[in-house]
């Protein structure tokens, strides 16, 4: 039981943490929560499975081609989805046409590929210190992703107009930072991110067009949790995620595992509502 | 030859008096209107497709013979996509402007729920293949007909063969959050301990739940020795053999026909993992163990090989079609006419008429007319030719 709880919630903790990553990019350049997150997710499974599966590419070579297919359709987003609602952001329009894109590639990819879960390939024949592939992959990807993601924010360029514009949006562009080229290039990314969470973790939720909720629920939790905007916060409480839902459905079991995890949430959000590492908001005086 | 204007003047006339005899021709011999409603397009198009073949097939022989009583069938067809909203506009508009003389579908039950009500209102004679219990009521819609098993028949089936053939005695009982799934499995453990048996654990797990080993090992320490599963999601089922065999628990799964889907097959990690897993089919459908068809089907299918496809279908979608057209055209064969009344008139005193799927029995009070002994259970893992083999310990 503790073997499966430990090997499922991480793996399961991973790709949640990397779907609240890309919600975080997005959100941080553009000040929109886009619930193509989801989608994304959905869409790194199914590309895996038909670029390497069907097509019959390298593995190596097929993920490059899905994360490259999922930046795109992150930058599909902001032109589409996201600039038409920017300016009056105070009307939440954003998760209107988000969501309405997101589903247009879920009804898309429900004609085109598949109703049914398609299986995922094995990349790698063999288990990695006795752990299947299945298990270690998204965990990797997750500490990948950090580790670039730290890389790309402290050590670069763009990554610091990135923090700039997050930081300030005004204050970037006063500055003559690209803030539009900025916003589009943080959408790619998130793509990217998005359709890896989905890849290395196609092994367990397979190649199906319905893995948009619970990656569009499920990775919007550590996002809330691990305070908006805050990728660290997002890993932690992603993995946390991942462990509290396997072991709920062990020790609850069947639909009430996710009630249990959806009523921790709520009960997290009203003794912490500014997110576990969120600072609490200034009170204007 | 010279072209002069009385000899084109008396030409027309004489084109249009054969058109004017031919129309009263054509009136006499009004066609039979067959409104023919499935999704053929979109995600639930499968069934569709197979059913549609044989709906043309079916229709498209009756005429090449001189039709009914000198009458054609003309099928009218709506993609109904498999969206309720989209087949209740197809059911009126069939209704009230097509006035079609009878309906066959639609063929899944959220769309059949919310037409059901508008054919009975258009007293418009209605054949049914879905299996949600409650949609057939003679009081309530006195038009509509199934002629395949409902929910309950599959309960039947899957029951007899777990306590009376497996005699199993301690069971599980599990099935997916859907509508469907939760009825279900609500329906079968009152039915199991209706008949004695000790149900030691029941669940209702998330269709798309990535682990289901909590779930299996509840119900091993329960005890139990068969374990009943309702989904449909193939998903699903393929996950539950996978942590059947990967906890190495020797338990048969008896159930929805999904258990011997193609999709499920692909997403085993072994194949050894579909062994001893049975599902609710049909007997006019179902190899046995020398490999036959029942002879009916076996001449059926050797009458349709090259004109209709059926290696990448199911069976009983292709014979129940056919049966279904031919259920119109025996109808007005019989009464004469094509009048509502008269068809289900016709319908209502049909006993053990012969279809390819079964033979079909109703009576003004009982329209469920699928036979529940004609319902047995096949093994998962044998799907040939769209049909499986039956499952082993029948007589």
């Amino acid at each position: 039981m503790i073997e499966s709880i430990i090997s499922y919630g991480l793996a399961m903790g991973a790709a949640y943490a990397l779907i609240a990553v890309a919600y975080n990019v997005m959100f941080s350049t553009s000040r929109v929560f886009s619930f193509t997150a989801g989608a994304l997710g959905m869409l790194g499974g199914v590309c895996g499975a038909l670029f390497i599966d069907r097509l019959g590419l390298p593995g190596v070579v097929g993920l490059l081609a899905t994360l490259a297919f999922c930046a795109v359709v992150g930058v599909v987003t902001e032109f589409v989805a996201v600039r038409p609602v920017l300016r009056s952001l105070d009307q939440h329009l954003y998760v209107l046409s988000t969501l309405a894109l997101c589903l247009m590639i879920q009804q898309f990819t429900a004609i085109e590929w598949s109703t049914v879960p398609q299986p995922f390939p094995q990349l790698i024949p063999v288990d990695l210190l006795g752990i299947r592939e299945r298990f270690w992959m998204p965990v990797v990807a997750c500490v990948l992703v950090v580790g670039g993601l730290e890389l790309l924010y402290r050590h670069s360029m763009i990554g610091r107009a990135f923090l700039a514009i997050a930081e300030d949006n005004f204050a970037a562009r006063a500055l003559g930072l690209p803030e539009r080229g900025l916003r589009v290039a943080s959408y790619a990314l998130a793509g990217a991110i998005g359709g890896l969470a989905g890849f290395a973790s196609g092994g367990i939720m397979l190649a199906f067009f319905a893995n948009v909720s619970p990656f569009n629920f499920y990775g919007f939790i550590p996002v809330a949790l691990g305070s908006i905007g805050n990728n660290r916060g997002a890993i932690v409480a992603g993995i946390a995620l991942g462990l509290f839902q396997q072991a709920a459905n062990f020790l609850v079991g069947g639909v009430f595992s996710s009630v249990a995890v959806f009523s921790v949430f709520i009960v997290a959000l009203l003794i912490v509502p500014q997110g576990l590492f969120g600072a609490p908001p200034a009170r204007r005086v | 030859m010279s072209l002069t204007r009385r000899g084109v003047l008396y030409g027309s006339l004489g084109v249009a008096a054969a058109g004017l005899s031919a129309g009263r021709a054509r009136a006499a011999g009004e066609p039979i209107r067959l409104g023919w409603l499935t999704a053929l397009t979109g995600p639930n198009s499968a069934p569709g497709i197979g059913f549609n073949r044989a709906v043309v097939y079916a229709a498209e022989k009756i005429n090449a013979a001189g039709g009914v009583n000198g009458r054609l069938i003309e099928v009218i067809t709506r993609d109904t996509q498999g969206d309720p909203a989209k087949a209740v506009n197809a059911a009126v508009e069939m209704a009230s402007n097509v006035k079609v003389h009878a309906v066959f579908g639609p063929t899944n039950s959220g769309e059949s729920l919310a037409t059901t009500p508008i054919f009975a209102r258009f007293k418009v004679p209605s054949l049914q293949v879905v299996q949600l219990d409650n949609l057939i009521d003679p009081e309530k819609y006195p038009n509509a007909f199934r002629f395949a098993p409902n929910n309950s028949q599959w309960d039947d089936a899957n029951r007899h063969y777990i306590l009376d053939i497996l005699k199993a005695k301690k069971i599980a009982v599990i099935g997916d959050n859907t509508g469907y799934g939760t009825t279900a499995v609500g329906v079968s453990v009152a039915n199991f301990k209706k008949a004695g048996a000790e149900v030691v654990y029941d669940a209702v797990i998330d269709a798309n739940a990535q682990d289901t080993t909590p779930n299996l090992l509840r119900a091993r320490s329960a005890g139990a020795d068969v374990v009943a599963v309702w989904s449909d999601s193939t998903g699903l089922n393929a996950r539950m053999m996978n942590a059947r065999g990967q906890i190495g628990w020797d338990v048969a799964f008896c159930g929805h026909p999904a258990l011997g889907s193609g999709d499920v097959a692909r997403l085993l990690e072994k194949p050894a993992y579909w062994e001893k897993v049975y599902l609710v089919g049909y007997r006019s459908c179902t190899f046995d163990a020398n490999g036959k068809l029942p002879a009916r089907t076996q001449a059926f299918i050797d009458e349709v090989k090259g004109k209709i496809q059926l290696n990448d279908t199911t069976l009983y979608w292709i014979v129940a079609a056919i049966d279904g057209v031919n259920l119109v055209a025996d109808a007005v064969a019989k009464s004469g006419s094509s009048d509502s009344e008269a068809i289900i008139g016709a319908w209502n005193k049909l006993t053990k008429w012969p279809g390819l799927f079964g033979d079909i029995t109703f009576t003004p009070q009982q329209h469920n007319g699928y036979p529940t002994d004609e319902v047995v259970m096949s093994l998962a893992n044998s799907a040939h030719d769209g049909a499986f083999t039956l499952a082993p310990g029948y007589a």
